[in-house]
């Protein structure tokens, strides 16, 4: 594994992340505003669906997924064409982790003429969220960022290596993508700077949580409403005893209604010795997480299942959320994570049979290897 | 669209799309020029400019340098550029709204600072320059399907844009003694940063000359399978384009162009004029003349004329009222033998003949839409709803018809006293959706309603559309009544239905 740098050069000049949020804030609004006289307008669902995606992956804005949602309830009753309908309904679909149902209408959308880039892109996507046949998505993924070196083809390809555990490569890549990055959207620098905290403070075998931080930072300097990033560094934080620190960092973002928001800031309060503050925080958080996995069930599960796994302490649910989750997309994490809970939950017997499955399907793997899961053996399970 | 979102990367920050130019003698005071971009195609009420993105215009003056099937115009090595910049929001001390200013440095190095949206702009003390930047009604209009070359309503109506407006004192700026037809461009390009200073010029993210060079001309939308080079365009240096790009977009240029002579079966075009034209457009800039009259119609004259081989009667340029769009398409398809008019004459708002000249940026329609999904079978919620009269939503008091079907106006005394007059305008009992309009109640304009009942799952679904332009009253006093009404009106049905 390659050390982390010391410090980070050569960051691209990109516009003020407010400004930037202010200004997809507007385009969305007006895009809905075109969508409502017109919703067989040419490209304007399709485009509403880039924002809100946006929007939901860096404002924290979790309506989002409602908006779109009700994007295409309406798609179903205005004529703009069955190819047009199906591919809206397979993106918005994959974006709530609905992929069984995303595949569905992805082969619709095949069926009835649409470019097969938009259908491969999309499928690449499922796959690699689904862990399916990975090495053949490494393939595409490579050539497509070859010919491409868009950034847009570089950061999928260095998540995808990060999952297959082959970190030094997914590093090189990010920071290619980095380097090479010419335009000014603070969203994508955003993204690649978030990728690399990832990376160095979750994924390695040995996380480097100061070189993750200064990653996420650089995501929140590049855009200061980067709820996810707020939220991953105030862990890193709140690990360190820096708890004034890890206050201000999720104050100015509790308005985004994100229930991680209120879960690390009632840990936070804990930490102060606030405990009416802290308590109220954590009910805020089990009721938000619990309205989002009533409408988004396969989107948040995962959440879900952290949430109570850690501080939301109901291991039976998190138990239940990781099988869910597992069952929707068996990747690696999804099994690390299942087999954790039902241990956390005290059903042995199952994390067992997780264990087998886990084996049977990533056992072969440099990813498994590196895994938790691998250092485990029949009899020292609990 | 004229140069509307035309390449995958400006999608990334729209602030940086430049999507129009215009050129024309100032309607105040006909010894000043006004030159005029447009970036952010479809922005919305709340748009401002990116602060790291110089926004340009540049003239270079030119000369004609062949007639008829040499048609060519050369550009002068001296430039004059204009080129403005624009800072973080500054949010004032007293927690008032925050504001962006900009900075504009003139030919000749004079710079000026101004606020953005100021409609009033900002003038250097000698009066040679004045500047506006800001939301402005978008003045483009296209009405076609360009693909298919059908009619259809403007597909920019009530669209914004951030504007730029430069005019200036024309004998003092451009010295049209020396020659007066000029050539003009926009561009968008990273302020550089050290970074970039090693090895590499800022990168050109768009620019733009004559109107629809990227998305009708070199990305043709009829010609499907064709390569995008539109991105590959807008880092080509205007005025200047590269010798080894010449072949790709003089290529790309010339099965275009074909392909839009031969739109309507008719081939009118010589092969020899085609080619000709071709080279024209290949030379990316708008033409104007600042010792004749630009007007409405003046748009490509210069270009056509010295393709006949004539002197040019006008000023050609680009007024904000100019129908661009017709005019090419006229001229691409049917070599002007008949004009296409498309499905509008003129855009959301025409321009003005006072600063800044583009129109007052459009109010944004209003939606509220709101959702219930219900255990019951559609037929049966729709018996319920669908009944324009029946009064089933828990805020309305009392609720009394006149008439039936179409036309039908119900009567309704909300629980808070407030009365409501609304007339049903749409029934589809086949597909359980019908579309009214408030004709008294709130204070807004075109207040329509849709509700709808259709299949989801084992049960049914029911949305509830609203839109409206606000009027008056500030919005989030109206957006809470709507959505206050509709929230209470569905949650009411689960109790009635069961909830899904």
């Amino acid at each position: 594994m390659i050390a982390a740098p010391d410090h980070v050069l050569d960051y691209p000049l990109a516009t003020d992340g407010d400004i930037a949020v202010i200004n997809l804030v507007s385009a969305r609004e007006q895009s809905w505003s075109r969508f409502w006289q017109d919703p067989q307008r040419p490209g304007i669902a399709e485009y509403i669906v880039e924002q809100e995606q946006l929007t939901a992956q860096y404002v924290g804005d979790m309506t989002a997924l409602d908006r779109l949602e009700t994007l295409v309830n309406h798609l179903e009753r205005v004529s703009i064409g069955a190819m047009r309908t199906a591919l809206i309904h397979a993106r918005v679909a994959a974006t709530a982790h609905r992929f069984a149902e995303a595949r569905v209408h992805l082969t619709h959308a095949e069926s009835r003429g649409a470019m097969p880039a938009d259908v491969q892109r999309l499928k690449l996507s499922i796959d690699q969220a689904c862990g399916t046949d990975l090495e053949s998505v490494l393939e595409v993924r490579q050539r497509m960022a070859a010919e491409s070196g868009r950034l847009e083809d570089l950061v999928p390809l260095g998540s995808l290596l990060a999952d297959l555990g082959d970190f030094d490569e997914a590093d090189r890549i990010y920071d290619r993508a980095l380097r090479e990055y010419n335009d000014v959207s603070p969203f994508a620098a955003a993204w690649v700077c978030f990728q690399r905290g990832v990376l160095w403070g979750e994924l390695v075998p040995e996380t480097q949580s100061s070189h993750a931080a200064l990653w996420y930072r650089k995501a929140i300097e590049y855009l200061p409403y980067y709820v996810k990033a707020r939220v991953h560094l105030s862990e890193i934080y709140l690990q360190s005893g820096n708890v004034g620190g890890t206050y201000s960092l999720l104050v100015p973002v509790i308005s985004s209604g994100d229930p991680e928001v209120s879960w690390r800031l009632a840990d936070v309060l804990l930490a102060m010795d606030n405990f009416a503050d802290a308590g109220a925080q954590m009910q805020v958080a089990q009721l938000g997480f619990e309205e989002l996995l009533s409408t988004h069930l396969l989107a948040f599960a995962d959440h879900g299942a952290e949430f109570y796994s850690g501080s939301g302490k109901n291991a039976r649910r998190a138990f239940e959320l990781a099988g869910i989750n597992l069952a929707n997309r068996p990747t690696l994490r999804a099994f690390e994570q299942a087999y954790e809970t039902a241990l956390g939950a005290e059903e042995t017997k199952a994390a067992s049979e997780l264990l087998v499955s886990a084996r049977s399907r990533w056992g072969g793997t440099k990813a498994f290897g590196l895994s938790s899961l691998a250092q485990i053996n029949g009899s020292s399970q609990k | 669209m004229s140069d509307h979102v035309d390449g995958p990367r400006s999608i990334g920050d729209p602030s940086i799309d430049l999507s129009d130019l215009f050129a024309f003698t100032s309607p105040e005071n006909p010894g000043r020029t006004v030159l005029a971009a447009n970036v952010f195609p479809s922005a919305g009420v709340s748009a401002i400019f990116s602060n790291v993105v110089n926004h340009s215009i540049v003239v270079r003056r030119m000369t004609v340098a062949g007639l008829g099937e040499a048609a060519k115009f050369k550009p002068g090595d001296q430039e004059y550029r204009f080129n403005c910049k624009f800072s973080p929001l500054e949010r004032g001390a007293d927690g008032s709204k925050p504001v962006q200013k900009g900075t504009c440095t003139f030919p000749g190095g004079q710079e000026l600072t101004f606020v953005v949206n100021d409609e009033k702009g900002a003038s250097t003390p000698d009066g040679v320059f004045r500047i506006f930047a800001g939301l402005r009604s978008d003045p483009f209009y296209l009405a076609w399907l360009v693909a298919v070359l059908k009619k259809f309503p403007n597909l920019l109506q009530h669209d914004n844009v951030l504007s730029i407006v430069v005019d200036f004192n024309t004998k003092r700026v451009l010295e049209p003694e020396k020659g007066p037809l000029f050539g003009v461009i926009a561009e968008t390009f990273a302020i550089p940063q050290p970074r970039s200073l090693i090895g590499h010029e800022p990168p050109r993210f768009d620019w733009v000359g004559r109107p629809e060079q990227s998305n009708m001309r070199l990305n043709n939308p009829a010609m499907e399978h064709a390569d995008d080079v539109r991105d590959l365009w807008n880092q080509m240096t205007p005025f200047a384009l590269e010798e080894e790009f010449r072949p790709i977009f003089r290529k790309r240029l010339l099965e275009s162009l074909t392909n839009w002579d031969m739109r309507d079966g008719k081939a009118d075009w010589t092969p020899q004029a085609l080619a000709a034209v071709t080279d024209v457009y290949l030379d990316d800039f708008l033409l104007f003349d600042v010792s004749k009259p630009t007007t409405d119609t003046s748009f490509f004259e210069i270009e056509k004329s010295t393709l006949h081989g004539k002197p040019y009667q006008t000023g050609g340029g680009r007024t904000v009222n100019a129908n661009v769009i017709d005019i090419m398409l006229t001229w691409m398809v049917n070599n002007d033998r008949e004009f296409l008019q498309g499905g509008a004459t003129g855009a959301t708002k025409p321009g003005v003949n006072t600063f800044p000249f583009l129109a007052s940026p459009n109010t944004q329609i209003q939606t509220a839409v709101d959702s219930v999904e219900l255990a019951a079978s559609p037929d049966k919620v729709w018996a319920l709803i669908g009944d324009f009269g029946a009064a089933w939503e828990p805020l309305i008091a009392t609720i009394n018809t006149a008439g039936t079907g179409i036309g039908q106006i119900r009567v309704i005394e909300m629980i808070d006293g407030k009365r409501i007059v609304e007339r049903l305008e749409e029934i589809d009992n086949s597909s359980r959706s019908y579309r009214y309009a408030m004709l008294v109640g709130l204070q807004v304009t075109d207040y329509t309603g849709t509700l709808s009942v259709a299949p989801k799952g084992t049960g049914s679904l029911v949305q509830w559309q609203v839109q409206y332009w606000a009027d008056g009253q500030p919005d989030i006093v109206i957006k809470t009544v709507v959505t206050t009404l509709l929230r209470t009106s569905l949650e009411s049905l689960k109790a009635r239905f069961g909830a899904s």
